[in-house]
């Protein structure tokens, strides 16, 4: 485990669980950003947050005065923290201010709550990406040793941006194994068909395969709808420990493993050529040792789906399917909801909203519950959460826990 | 007079004005681990294999093998045209290092395919400089 990571440990397992959850419009904001009407106010990230909070306190049965912790992962802004308790009306005893879900969110949380720093805690995500005209791409990333090398450092021959990183892959997947753009498609209309049953998704328009190989190229082989959504959004996660939580109004979802990889060396080789396989494999390992449980109990799946092909990385470098069978996979609707592992059953961020992974989150949850209405997932009892990065892994195990006395 | 193309800047300082020096003079010439051999891309002050801080710039042959590459139809610098080709080249000695394919079309690109560098005279707003690009190789 990389340093000042929060080391996996079988102690933990379950000991902690989400009991709330909550999201903004992503749908209804979309659409507003996109008219611009003569009124719109575009949302800052404190009110994104504040929406989220709200919504996750009522869905746990709480009340502002029951959370005593708090950790806030702001995107793109860095709000003061008072400014921030002020707005949700909180005053909590324990604040980590500077997290990101992309490090380490639901980890620490669970140390603190087990360690005793706490007794409830949010964790609070907001991104106004739409709103402040972010770009992923070209002279909009930082300095040196502030983001990955790659990122700034090919900028003279004018590779750059996200997407450069998954065109790279796909384009040598496609080398090796024969895959085609149509493939590839199979993966966005999948996301597409779950987000349809999804009422506060983003896209929901039925997406063929025609509409996806005549929408235009971001960065050659991949088109438009490989690439996620860029939007308005905050998420957030109420946990408390599990003991403290079975008497909620829900089902609570035990946080029962977790695991981290990075790549050190050689980036490009594992990015392109591994398809960071090795880093799936050893985070995975810490993750499912830490649960006690095995890739077989994994029934549902939600990706950190930046890209479509980054989604297939993930199904192929956990071993959930051989190296080079991840879209005959998708395409043979294994990944439906009826299918052998439903996957990104909300529509993830290539349909639903890219809120960074903290809605896939949120998904698990409602999944776990059996509270997903018409795209449930029939008996679900474990999910599984991969946040993955152009250079790391992160699996997250959740599970359903019992209510009760 | 030569004609120099206009790129984005460079990343400068440290090693990395070493390496465009190297550039330079038509040399290209990576660092290398003197305690595990490993070369290093992009330039750094220690090893990324074993943590070495002895690093010393050795020249390679400038030849390697074509292993994936991406054309850029959205424009993400004002000053390239789209579409733009990228590429992936494994040098013989093992770096992958990103560039730009010389006088080689996307469509007759095949992975594995020999190439071999040559340098571009181009200049960003840090000056002029000499880029590392590669063609097609019929040895």
């Amino acid at each position: 485990v990389t340093r000042g990571f929060s080391k996996p440990s079988r102690d933990l397992s379950g000991k902690v669980a989400i009991v709330g959850v909550g999201e903004t419009d992503y749908g209804k904001d979309y659409r507003a950003v996109r008219t611009r009407s003569a009124d719109y106010v575009p949302p800052d990230a404190v009110s994104l947050a504040d929406t989220a909070f709200n919504r996750a306190i009522a869905d746990a049965g709480l009340r502002g005065q029951d959370i005593d912790g708090l950790s806030l992962c702001f995107m793109y802004e860095r709000p003061d923290v008072n400014t921030v308790c002020d707005a949700l009306g909180i005053q909590p005893q324990y604040v980590v201010a500077d997290g990101t879900i992309m490090d380490d969110i639901v980890p620490p949380a669970v140390e603190a709550l087990v360690s005793g720093k706490c007794n409830t805690i949010a964790l609070v995500y907001a991104a106004a990406s739409r709103a402040i005209g972010r770009v992923y791409g070209g002279n909009t990333y930082g300095q040196e040793g502030a983001t990955p090398q790659s990122y700034y450092y090919y900028d003279p021959w004018g590779w750059t941006s996200q997407a450069a990183h998954w065109a790279f892959m796909f384009r040598y997947y496609q080398n090796i194994y024969g895959a085609t753009e149509e493939d590839l498609a199979s993966v966005a209309l999948t996301l597409r068909r779950h987000a349809s049953r999804n009422e506060n998704a983003i896209m929901r328009e039925p997406l063929t395969v025609e509409d996806y190989v005549n929408s235009r190229y971001i960065v050659r082989p991949l088109h438009l709808f490989d690439l996620c959504l860029v939007n308005d959004g905050g998420v957030c996660l109420i946990l408390r420990r599990t003991d403290m939580a079975r008497h909620l109004g829900h089902a609570p979802v035990e946080v029962a493993g977790w695991g981290h990889a990075k790549v050190s060396a050689n980036k490009m080789h594992y990015m392109v050529r591994e398809r960071l396989r090795p880093q799936f494999q050893e985070a995975g390992k810490q993750a499912f040792a830490m649960a006690g449980l095995r890739l077989s109990d994994v029934k549902h799946f939600q990706g950190y789906d930046a890209s479509t092909i980054h989604l297939i990385n993930q199904i192929e470098g956990y071993g959930f399917v051989e190296p080079g069978a991840g879209l005959e996979f998708c395409k043979s609707g294994q990944m439906d909801l009826d299918g052998a592992l439903p996957v990104n059953t909300s529509g993830g961020m290539l349909s639903e909203a890219y809120m960074h992974g903290w809605n896939h989150v949120v998904e698990a949850v409602r999944q776990l519950r059996h509270e997903a209405g018409t795209r449930q997932v029939a008996d679900l009892q474990t999910s599984m959460f991969s946040l993955a990065t152009t250079e790391s892994a992160h699996p997250l195990l959740l599970t359903r826990g019992t209510r009760g006395t | 007079v030569t004609w120099r193309e206009r790129r984005p800047n460079r990343t400068l300082g440290g090693a990395h004005d070493q390496f465009w020096q190297f550039c330079e003079n038509r040399e290209l010439r990576l660092q290398r681990c003197s305690d595990c051999a490993a070369f290093a891309w992009p330039p750094g002050d220690r090893c990324e294999q074993c943590g070495g801080l002895d690093l010393e710039w050795r020249p390679v042959a400038g030849t390697g093998k074509l292993q994936s590459w991406a054309t850029f139809e959205k424009k993400y610098f004002d000053i390239l045209p789209v579409p733009w080709d990228t590429i992936l080249v494994e040098l013989d000695e093992g770096p992958l290092l990103v560039s730009n394919p010389s006088d080689l079309s996307r469509d007759d690109m095949v992975v594995n395919m020999p190439v071999r560098v040559e340098f571009l005279d181009c200049e960003d707003d840090n000056g002029e400089f000499r880029l590392p690009v590669f063609r097609k190789r019929n040895d």
